[in-house]
């Protein structure tokens, strides 16, 4: 690890007016600092933001705002959150493992970097790492990448869980930029596509603090599911994973959502299978049909063809979920 | 009076281990942990290509950080006699002639090590040091590279596989295994401080202190007494602990360098290229059989993968000549070239690996004969002799652990046709496997220290690597004095105390439990002698007329007279007695032939949607002999089934041929099971002694706890869906695709 400069701001002002392109905010420091560790993040100076944004959960006029440095484990146990939007609870429980989500908090969650094997090793090409050294996963090792939404500059998938379920909720993030300016960002247009420039995992202004989340009030707290099939059944990154919900009017859907990790270089909405459930009955061949439409354009990399028959199985098992959370 | 006139009392509640207390409070010192005054810290840099020549090595950057002390390369080094020159390196066998060539044979090859005041000082200056290469071609995939090396005999072949033509039915297929790391959960380190020119005092996380101790005497031309090895908490091991790896000797070398003691932990990315690992591995397995179930023969070929400056060897194809009786046997063997670290032994090493083909293949064979799968096992296993050498089994019951874990697991629910067990999305099925390992046994010494007040202090330099060794010696103390265990004290893993094999192969209890035994017959000898200055009739005792208890020892033939340890302390003026023995094996080895066995059953639901495999039940019952320490020989048993969870279902060093590299050297990227993935193992013991092993009649079980996990899986698995999974691990991916 590069020697650096460590300070703590107790308020963003504060926080902001330290920050430049040499500087970087830590929070639960759970990913920054295995970046670190593997000089893939060498800045020369450390602001801890820990006591410099809201970490409490707070009802707004039209729902809920999380502050940023809200930790995923009372995140996940918050009332709130377990009768509004239990879904977030949820994909927040399949992430990590108990200790890193003592420490990791919403907004870190947000920020965290790929898991691309080769984006963590220094010695091999990596256009998101360095741009324009080349991607090492398209012909290299791609069991985990992407199958949309690539391109040819990077095929990197976006790791976290919480993310997907916010995307399912449109989210919107509230950020504050360097002169303290507020703004908001919907979640969906939050993260990014390689395109390229895959150095950019997301929207966030330069030097900007995320301050919050808000999710609106909604009808998903009574049939919702989030899915995520791995390689172990815990501290495992997602193979696919699905975040579902849908309002039921008798057994006919109203409305739903379907959003996945895993699949893209951002949490990736199913509009099109979210538009035909609309109206459709709540059963086996309607979860199907959904399911088949969703998986209908992807173009798996040399290693994981294998992600369109389980993502199928996936959102069909969460659809089903659905109906028994 | 042998040692098996006394009964053992293990139905007291199951105890802990002597160390636990220690362990699990931070008491106990893990060879990193030690505080040595006027410490130092040094960290390896890697080669970042995995095949060529140093060209040159640029240090300047890295000497500018504060706080470095100095940095070797293969340019600028302390003398290792050992190494002195080409002939010497080779003759030293030590692997990797680490800082001795300028040869690039694996990717994170140490090139160059910095040494400096602290260890984030001494990290930092390492990622500043740069080097070119010559870069030649690589080849670091296994699969790959596998038809370029042809087969070899492995083995004398046993009548004629072309029997195989005229089998009723016959089984021909492939496997292959990933390779797999051991990653025990303390990594490797070492703390290495030259005492005098001459004298050498190294903290080492090793599984053998006398062959860390050969090692270094040999390369620094010193005597081996001159170099004291503690390791006396060890957190794990599973094979990587057997030998003495580069970054032990870069430390030592490191300390002479700067005259100060060293410390080197290597860092868990450098855990995955530093030592060893179990290497990827094909077999291919031909197995015919009668209409009846009689097996006609086997043909059993394997390659396993190596490094390119030395040959291992798995021995994948010695587990087919150890559990069935085969009347026609070829077995072929090669080992392929990588450019990768040398791979070494891992738990259950080669047999663990050959038996998932062979008992896949069985399995497989089962279906095709309609013959249950146990029965097809019971029906060929060489219960009376062993196959190759044809010496009469000591003891085998490997049959009673079949039944036994079929009782346990209801086999009688299994389907016989697959993929009939089904509710929902998820398919059930029971699946089961064998395995066996040589059970071997060393010479060991161990040490008794008996105070007046009774306490004894047992010990040896053998390592507990957490495998129960402590508590195991304290029981056959207790066992053998009748001295309560709370006045016997173990001290073990210090090259000081008596000498011992390594820890491994499941040969550390068997070899150990023979010394303590002739420990506590010397010292009971040395009381009766001194007895005998109190009374005449102690002079013709022999050690087993002599008896113990907390306070004193009697003579059975001088009509049990009574003599306390406190009067025969004052009257021969002790201060503490000391004696030492050892014990190994002798002709017993010629007469019989001695192995350990287990069989393993599962319980499977997987998921026709998504790929899951969910283990429901895993049930491990096993022949290790006679059991000494109940908790600590399950806890081996337990731990060895979810490291076969591992090898099922998860474990795989992943590796990029365009680059050479290993992909992914960390615990986010490399899976082994979490408690989610494992149910409560479900183990149990035949537990009969060998009266021929060793005194203690116990036959070593770190090893058949794995040898046969992943086959009863990979066979339930068949069972619930009908899908024969060959390559491990078996991911989600390969279930679905399967
Ligand atoms: C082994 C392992 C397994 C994991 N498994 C999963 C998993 O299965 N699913 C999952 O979703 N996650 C998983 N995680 C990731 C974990 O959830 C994230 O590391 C965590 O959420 C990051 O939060 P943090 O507060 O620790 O962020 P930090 O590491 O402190 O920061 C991450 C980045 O965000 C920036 N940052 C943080 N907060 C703010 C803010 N408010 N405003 C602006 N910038 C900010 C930092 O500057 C830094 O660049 C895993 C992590 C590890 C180490
Ligand atoms: S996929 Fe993206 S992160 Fe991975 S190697 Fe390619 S560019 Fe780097």
């Amino acid at each position: 690890m590069r020697p650096f400069l460590f300070s703590k701001s107790s308020a963003a002002n504060q926080a902001l007016a330290k920050k430049n392109s040499t500087t970087q905010y830590i929070a639960g420091g759970t990913n920054l600092v295995d970046l670190m560790k593997k000089h893939i993040a060498e800045p020369e100076s450390l602001v801890d933001i820990t006591s410099a944004l809201p970490a409490k959960i707070e009802p707004t006029a039209k729902g809920i705002q999380i502050g940023a440095m809200v930790r995923n484990t009372p995140l996940a146990n918050d009332p709130t959150i377990l009768a509004k939007y239990p879904l977030v609870a949820k994909a927040v429980l399949a992430g990590a493992s108990p200790q890193i989500r003592n420490m990791a908090s919403t907004g870190g969650n947000l920020l965290q970097r790929t898991r691309c094997p080769y984006f963590y090793d220094v010695t091999t090409p990596c256009n998101k790492r360095k741009p324009g050294s080349g991607c090492s996963a398209i012909q290299g090792e791609n069991r985990m990448s992407a199958i949309v939404g690539y391109s040819d500059q990077c095929i990197a998938v976006h790791p976290s869980d919480l993310c997907v379920a916010l995307a399912a909720l449109d989210a919107s993030i509230k950020i504050q930029d360097k002169s303290g300016k507020m703004q908001s960002i919907s979640f969906t247009d939050f993260h990014r596509l390689p395109g390229t420039t895959p150095e950019r995992d997301n929207n966030l202004p330069a030097n900007a603090l995320i301050h919050s989340i808000e999710i609106n009030e909604n009808a998903f707290a009574k049939n919702y599911a989030y899915v995520k099939v791995r390689d172990r059944d815990s501290y495992a990154f997602a193979l696919v994973s699905v975040a579902a919900a849908f309002n039921l009017n008798g057994d006919q859907i109203v409305e739903a959502r379907l959003a996945s990790g895993g699949v893209a270089h951002k949490p990736w909405r199913w509009l099109e299978a979210e538009q035909y459930l609309k109206g459709k009955t709540a059963n086996a061949a309607t979860f199907e049909a959904a399911a088949n439409i969703a998986i209908k354009d992807l173009r798996p990399q040399t290693h994981n063809g294998f992600k369109i028959p389980m993502l199928k199985g996936a959102i069909e098992t969460a659809l089903q979920q659905c109906l028994n959370p | 009076m042998g040692f098996f006139d006394e009964p053992f009392d293990l139905t007291t509640a199951a105890e802990g281990r002597v160390e636990g207390i220690a362990k699990v409070t931070g008491g106990g010192k893990y060879a990193a942990e030690y505080k040595v005054n006027g410490l130092c810290h040094a960290v390896l840099v890697g080669s970042t290509v995995a095949a060529g020549t140093i060209l040159n090595i640029n240090t300047n950057n890295a000497k500018q950080v504060a706080g470095v002390l100095g940095i070797i390369t293969h340019l600028q080094k302390p003398l290792v006699p050992g190494m002195a020159n080409e002939e010497k390196i080779k003759e030293a066998r030590f692997g990797l002639p680490i800082f001795h060539t300028d040869k690039i044979y694996f990717k994170g090859q140490p090139i160059a090590l910095v040494i400096a005041e602290t260890l984030e000082d001494a990290t930092y200056a390492a990622s500043l040091v740069t080097a070119e290469y010559k870069e030649d071609t690589k080849i670091v995939d296994f699969n790959g590279a596998l038809a370029s090396v042809s087969l070899t005999p492995a083995g004398k072949d046993r009548g004629d596989i072309a029997a195989l033509n005229n089998a009723a039915q016959t089984i021909e297929a492939e496997y292959n295994i990933k390779a797999e790391v051991h990653n025990p959960m303390e990594m490797h380190a070492t703390i290495a401080e030259w005492i005098a020119d001459d004298k050498l005092k190294l903290f080492d996380k090793n599984q053998g202190v006398n062959n860390v101790q050969r090692t270094f005497a040999k390369l620094f031309n010193i005597p081996v007494d001159n170099i004291e090895v503690i390791s006396e908490f060890v957190g794990g091991g599973f094979g990587s602990g057997l030998r003495v790896w580069p970054h032990a000797l870069a430390c030592i070398m490191a300390a002479k360098l700067v005259k100060r003691p060293v410390k080197l932990m290597l860092t868990r990315p450098q855990m995955f290229h530093s030592v060893g690992y179990r290497p990827a591995s094909w077999q291919k397995i031909k197995l015919g059989a009668n209409a009846d179930g009689k097996f006609v023969g086997i043909h059993h070929q394997a390659k396993n993968g190596t490094s390119f400056y030395e040959n291992f060897n798995e021995g994948i194809t010695r587990v087919t000549r150890l559990i069935y009786h085969f009347d026609n046997l070829k077995a072929e063997a090669a080992t392929v070239p990588l450019n990768l670290s040398t791979p070494t032994w891992m738990r259950g090493p080669g047999d663990c690996t050959g038996d998932f083909a062979i008992e896949s293949a069985i399995d497989e064979l089962s279906y095709k004969l309609n013959i249950d799968p146990i029965d097809l096992r019971m029906k060929n296993l060489a219960l009376a002799k062993h196959p190759d050498s044809g010496l009469p089994w000591s003891t085998n019951y490997i049959n009673e652990c079949i039944e036994k874990g079929a009782q346990m697991i209801n086999w009688k629910d299994r389907k016989a046709t697959h993929s009939q067990n089904v509710n929902g999305d998820w398919s059930i099925g029971y699946g089961m496997a064998v395995g066996a390992w040589n059970a071997g046994r060393g010479t060991a010494s161990a040490g008794i220290q008996m105070q007046k007040d009774g306490t004894l202090t047992v010990q040896t330099a053998m390592t507990d690597i957490g495998t129960g060794t402590g508590i195991s010696m304290q029981n056959i103390a207790h066992e053998s004095t009748g001295i309560s265990k709370s006045k016997i004290k173990i001290e073990l893993g210090n090259s000081n105390l008596p000498p011992a094999p390594s820890q491994g192969g499941s040969n550390g209890l068997s070899s150990i439990g023979g010394a303590v035994v002739a420990a506590v017959a010397a010292l009971k000898l040395k009381l009766a002698a001194y007895a005998a200055s109190q009374n005449e009739a102690y002079k013709n005792a022999t050690a087993a007329d002599i008896l113990m208890s907390d306070n004193g020892i009697s003579f059975k033939t001088a009509n049990n007279q009574f003599i306390s340890f406190t009067s025969l302390w004052e009257k021969n003026k002790l201060a503490i007695l000391e004696v030492e023995a050892s014990s190994g094996p002798g002709t017993e080895r010629q007469k019989y032939a001695f192995c350990s066995s287990a069989a393993h059953f599962c319980k499977v639901r997987v998921n026709r949607k998504t790929g899951k495999v969910k283990i429901e039940r895993l049930v491990t019952v096993s022949d290790g002999g006679k059991i000494i320490s109940e908790k600590a020989a399950a806890n081996q048993m337990s731990g060895a089934a979810v490291g076969g969870i591992g090898m099922a279902l998860m474990e795989e060093q992943a590796t990029d041929e365009r680059l050479g590299t290993l992909v992914g050297n960390d615990f986010a990227g490399y899976h082994f099971p979490v408690n989610a993935d494992a149910p409560i193992i479900e183990v149990a013991f035949i537990n009969k002694p060998d009266p021929n092993i060793n005194p203690q009649g116990s036959k070593g079980l770190g090893e058949v706890g794995i040898i046969g996990t992943a086959a009863a899986i990979a066979n339930a698995i068949y069972n619930a869906t009908g899908k024969r999974l060959r390559d491990l691990p078996i991911t989600p991916d390969k279930v679905l695709l399967g």
